[in-house]
């Protein structure tokens, strides 16, 4: 086996891996103060009496914002016990960089089942799901797809699946 | 602005329908106050020594604050809590002064078999000549008249 062959067959080995398992709260905080980080100024991230008059339930949460709350809500009281063996996207990536080269975020999906606000708990599950390599203008790209999938912690419902591209070009 | 939000309906929408444009110039500080709200400390998005050290000709904007600011424009139209899906493509980086412009496009519309009225939308951030920076697709679900 050529170190090509050892490679191919080390990324399709990260296929299914576990990437992690957290419970994240949705503070209102973080969220009204991210919408500014995006420069969103609709009002019903800033104050309930916005969203209530838009007929909101609560504070709603940007569509992107999946992004931080791991950095912001994730405490330690709060994770499950049960995390699964696995490799976290931080582990991939350190492995991709050990060789050199860069680190590109080359896709980004957000799937909504339903709106979640300030003060829902989530829970949420990862995974890698595909793992390949390409050859583009001289460069040996590297592609790895990781998928979280969220519940809201209190009903099971379904909430948000996010699936990110991650890109190493060497 | 409190009790002005006005609400989109399906249809209110056809194809070929652009949402209103929403027009950034990127600075510097929005690289930071991102990085703030987000946990993204990345450091070519802030650290112009470490940036040029890499050989880039300073820092550059994270591709999450591009698919955040076109997500602001998407949702100032259909909604806040409208969205069912949201993909981009990362096409290219974005560079402080530059004037970043959202572009979205209604490209059809359907009624799935849950009686959902969805409006599917091709989305793009430019800058000013024109090179696109993200590209990518939303689906959103309206409110129906009948």
């Amino acid at each position: 086996m050529d170190d090509a062959e050892q490679l191919d067959e080390d990324l399709s080995k990260l296929i299914g891996r576990a990437t992690g398992k957290s419970r994240v709260m949705l503070e209102r905080g973080p969220v009204s103060y991210f919408a500014i980080g995006v420069c969103d100024k609709s009002p019903v991230y800033q104050d309930p009496r916005a969203a209530e008059a838009a007929g909101l339930p609560g504070i709603p949460v940007p569509p992107t914002f999946s992004f931080a709350w791991d950095t912001w809500g994730k405490f330690a009281e709060m994770q499950p016990d049960d995390v699964p063996q696995g490799i976290a996207v931080g582990e991939i990536v350190g492995s991709l960089m050990s060789k050199g080269g860069m680190i590109l975020h080359g896709e980004q999906e957000f799937v909504y089942h339903k709106p979640v606000f300030a003060g829902d708990v989530l829970l949420g599950e990862g995974k890698v799901v595909d793992a390949y390599r390409k050859e583009s203008k001289g460069h040996v790209m590297t592609f790895v797809v990781t998928e979280m999938v969220w519940h809201d912690d209190k009903t099971g419902d379904l909430a948000v699946t996010s699936r990110s591209n991650i890109i190493h070009r060497l | 602005m409190m009790g002005t939000l006005s609400v989109l309906y399906f249809e209110d929408v056809k194809e070929g329908d652009e949402a209103p444009v929403k027009k950034h110039r990127l600075t510097r500080t929005d690289m930071v106050r991102y990085a703030g709200a987000s946990g993204d400390y990345m450091p070519m998005h802030h650290d112009e020594v470490f940036a040029k050290s890499i050989g880039q000709p300073s820092v550059f904007g994270h591709g999450m604050f591009s698919m955040g600011l076109l997500g602001a424009a998407i949702t100032d139209w259909v909604g806040k809590t409208a969205l069912t899906r949201y993909k981009v493509r990362f096409a290219s980086q974005t560079w402080p002064d530059e004037e970043l412009r959202t572009q979205v496009t209604v490209t059809g519309k359907t009624v799935d078999e849950g009686r959902r009225h969805l409006v599917n939308m091709e989305c793009k951030l430019l800058n000013s000549e024109g090179d696109v920076k993200v590209v990518g697709e939303a689906q959103a679900v309206l409110p129906s008249r009948s």
